[in-house]
């Protein structure tokens, strides 16, 4: 155990003293939203604060079914270092006139809602307050992706990019940037010009990776892409040479700056971001995207497979004890959601759920280990579709219908305004061949546009259920 | 005859492995999730076929006989009415057309009973399957039964209107059967708690002050069994004599497969605590022994009677019940004060 463990341990603990003596007066639930970039994350966030603030149609969310939420409202924000996530704005863009979904998230930002309830039994009653904070953080999905390298040195994550880029689906992408590579020598001289000049390459090809079909996942470091309020620092400017994991770099030499701007960024950017945010969750929703991952072919799935198993081992997860209840609580409950199961019918879900149970599975079983509780669900936070039934000869096919986006295609182009009723293909019943790869071009999921609200309220498969898994514990 | 140790072969097919030998058939159990799984009460013990049911034959035979001989000096006796005067003879008839109606009219209540059972049964082990395994089918089938069954009852239209409403929602088997629990069956198993209360409550009263032991034994059974009928119909039975008879088997069945483990320990617990009373009052302590039986029994007929597995443990239940029997609450009155016909005479 090196000092920077015993500093990280440290501040484990103080943050988690600190989120246990607040938790005396106000109880606090630190939801995590995790998930990869355009999984989701601000969509089922807005939908289930909206569900929660209109008292929305919740069946199986016992609290609000049995009526034992009495009110719900948005608190001010308590952080005052941190922007407020902008429910508001991203309500509006779900609900206005040209409604659309809200745009990728950029930037951090956090939401407290407050929850009043009537606690059961009498000496609960008396005793509580009845009160219950729930807080959500919001962040590009793309910063996920650089909790991993807190375990890594810069060689290994050297070494390990360079050579992923040497294969496909990279390999096409990566040609200028290996030009460029091979200029490089890692025991020249320190050159600030030639590690900016590195880094905008090696950024522009992870961009290129990104725009391209193959919906890759894994492309570390999160904030070349994503840099929120880092543009330009001398942070990002460093840059993978062709190195091996275990060389040590001579001082003075261009890969010893490298090195220096990699651990800044580990400590300065990613490390803050972590025990700032998650490592004080108590519970944990991870959105996956799977269906796009599946539009997209084989490579794609196996690199969600290997982000996602990747990001979850950075976590705390287990049942609390005593201890851990005081000196930095454990996530004790962790819901795998395969996100916009409204792309398919209902019969489907099924299959769903057994591709995103083989796909998280590795990531699952630490978490069964430690004894957090943890479950799988196909969720559509909001609803775009509806279901219907289309006989063609003898043909049944279970269609989805909504209203596609503008520029979808499938046959003809849609144009935005049309409805339309669509057969998005079989998922296959053994989901190891559907993670194989070997139905690509087998399916196509268009994407609509938000619905209308129905009583004032989103459509929704599943969040209800979802809200009960995470938090519905709480209130009883 | 002994059977001889054998293997059968299996053919490669993952998707449905077939036994290799055309003669035989192999059907696979589906393998449930390792998770808290429901359990159906048992109806009835295996009980080791039977090769030949004489006394069944003896039986049946008897009472064909009797009804033939009531037929034919029924037949008899109006002929002989005709005989002596027409007037006689019509009205003979018409009395004993009266009496084949009304046999009949009970037959078919009786049938009728014994089918509304079946069902019950049935949707028990659906609504199991769609708990434990997770089946969409079972699980829609229940829903169905469960409306047709409780589709006439006033004091559930409301919670059915809402049950009716999600019908359309995308739920997880498991979770519908969550909400038919939470809005069909809770309410019944409140109503069911305060009968088997007031029930329990009774029997330890006429215990107390009946003067023959033999006399309170008659009081005790018929209270038992008004107890069924009650519970039976409360959760959408039709309780006709055979039928009762029938769910006091398997209510006896049930108590005899889980009754161990409430004996074990509550009950005891229980038998010390009025073992002062019965210090006191010999009778009393006896009426009070009476009292938890009858709570027993009218939590068997729960577990028998209710078309949703319940999920809550007995030994749970047996304990919040007996805190119920010794507390008269404010909310055992007013239900009193609106089911007047079905108790106690009402409290204003």
């Amino acid at each position: 155990m090196n000092f920077t463990d015993f500093l990280d341990g440290t501040r484990l603990a103080a943050g988690g003293l600190r989120d246990f003596a607040t938790g005396l007066v106000n109880p606090t639930i630190r939801l995590g939203v995790t998930g990869l970039s355009r999984s989701g994350k601000t969509v089922f966030i807005t939908a289930l604060v909206h569900a929660l603030l209109t008292s929305a149609r919740l069946p199986v969310f016992e609290a609000q079914a049995r009526g034992r939420i009495t009110r719900c409202y948005l608190e001010p924000q308590p952080d005052d270092d941190l922007p407020r996530f902008t429910y508001e704005s991203h309500l509006a863009a779900l609900t206005g006139d040209r409604r659309h979904w809200p745009e990728g998230t950029r930037r951090i930002s956090q939401l407290r809602l407050t929850i009043e309830y009537e606690p059961h039994g009498l000496l609960a009653r008396s005793l509580q307050s009845g009160k219950l904070h729930l807080d959500i953080v919001d962040y590009p999905g793309e910063w996920l992706l650089d909790l991993p390298l807190m375990d890594q040195s810069y060689t290994q994550w050297s070494a390990a990019t360079v050579e992923a880029s040497r294969k496909l689906p990279r390999l096409p992408h990566a040609a200028e940037w290996h030009a460029h590579l091979a200029t490089l020598n890692a025991a020249a001289p320190a050159d600030e010009q030639k590690a900016l000049r590195a880094s905008e390459v090696f950024t522009a090809y992870l961009a290129r990776c990104r725009e391209s079909d193959v919906a890759l996942s894994t492309l570390p470091p999160g904030r070349f892409l994503m840099p929120g309020d880092l543009a330009g620092s001398p942070m990002l400017s460093f840059a993978p040479l062709d190195m091996k994991s275990g060389d040590e770099p001579a001082s003075g030499s261009l890969a010893a700056l490298m090195q220096r701007r990699y651990d800044a960024y580990v400590s300065k950017v990613v490390k803050p971001f972590f025990f700032g945010h998650f490592a004080r969750l108590d519970r944990q929703v991870v959105l996956v995207d799977v269906l796009s991952a599946l539009n997209a072919g084989s490579a794609a799935v196996a690199d969600l497979r290997t982000a996602l198993t990747g990001v979850m081992s950075s976590f705390r997860i287990g049942s609390n004890s005593i201890v851990s209840n005081v000196f930095g609580r454990r996530i004790d409950r962790v819901l795998f959601a395969a996100t916009k199961a409204d792309l398919l019918h209902h019969t489907s879900h099924d299959r769903l759920e057994a591709i995103l149970r083989v796909l998280v599975a590795e990531a699952a079983s630490k978490a069964e280990y430690s004894g957090a509780a943890q479950d799988v669900a196909a969720l559509a936070a909001i609803r775009a579709t509806r279901e219907a039934t289309v006989t063609r000869g003898k043909d049944e096919l279970p269609c989805i219908v909504g209203i596609p986006e503008a520029g979808e295609k499938l046959g003809n182009v849609f144009d935005g305004e049309t409805e339309a009723a669509i057969f998005p293909g079989d998922l296959p019943p053994d989901p190891a061949v559907a993670l194989a790869g070997a139905l690509e071009g087998q399916f196509r999921f268009v994407r609509f546009r938000p619905p209308l609200l129905k009583d004032a309220s989103f459509p929704h498969i599943r969040l209800d259920r979802t809200m009960e898994f995470l938090i519905g514990d709480r209130f009883s | 005859m002994t059977r001889k140790p054998q293997a059968f072969v299996l053919d490669g097919d993952k998707e449905e492995p077939r036994l290799k030998a055309a003669r035989a058939h192999i059907a696979f159990d589906p393998e449930p999730e390792n998770q808290d799984l429901v359990v159906v009460p048992q109806a009835s013990l295996d009980a080791p076929p039977r090769r030949m049911r004489w006394g069944r034959l003896l039986l049946g035979s008897l009472v064909s006989l009797l009804a033939l001989w009531a037929g034919y000096s029924i037949e008899q006796m109006v002929e002989q009415f005709f005989a002596s005067s027409p007037v006689l003879g019509w009205t003979a008839l018409a009395i004993a057309g009266i009496a084949g109606f009304a046999a009949l009219a009970i037959v078919i209540r009786e049938i009728w009973g014994i089918v509304r059972l079946n069902t019950i049964e049935t949707l028990q082990d659906q609504a199991a399957r769609a708990i434990n395994l997770d089946e969409q089918d079972s699980a829609r089938q229940v829903e169905s039964g469960l409306t047709s069954i409780y589709a006439a009852r006033a004091d559930l239209a409301w919670p059915l209107k809402e049950f009716k409403d999600l019908s359309g929602d995308i739920l997880d088997p498991r979770d519908r059967m969550m909400l038919a629990d939470r809005l069909l069956m809770e309410p019944l198993d409140e109503a069911a708690h305060r009968i088997i209360a007031r029930r329990a409550r009774r029997v330890t009263l006429l215990t107390t002050v009946t003067p023959a032991a033999a006399l309170d034994m008659l009081f005790v059974a018929s209270q038992n069994f008004a107890l069924l009928r009650e519970i039976a119909a409360l959760y959408g039975g039709r309780p006709s004599t055979l039928s009762t008879f029938r769910l006091a088997r398997m209510v006896i069945t049930h108590l005899a497969v889980t009754g161990g483990l409430a004996l074990s320990d509550s009950l005891i617990q229980h038998l010390v605590g009025k073992g002062l009373l019965g210090r006191l009052s010999a009778r009393f302590g006896e009426g009070a022994v009476n009292g938890i039986l009858t709570s027993r029994i009218g939590l068997a007929a729960m577990d028998v009677c209710r078309p949703i597995p319940s999920r809550r443990p007995a030994r749970e239940a047996l304990g919040k019940l007996l805190r119920e029997v010794v507390s008269f609450t404010p909310k055992e009155k007013a239900d009193d004060a609106r089911n007047p016909q079905s108790g106690n005479p009402a409290e204003p």
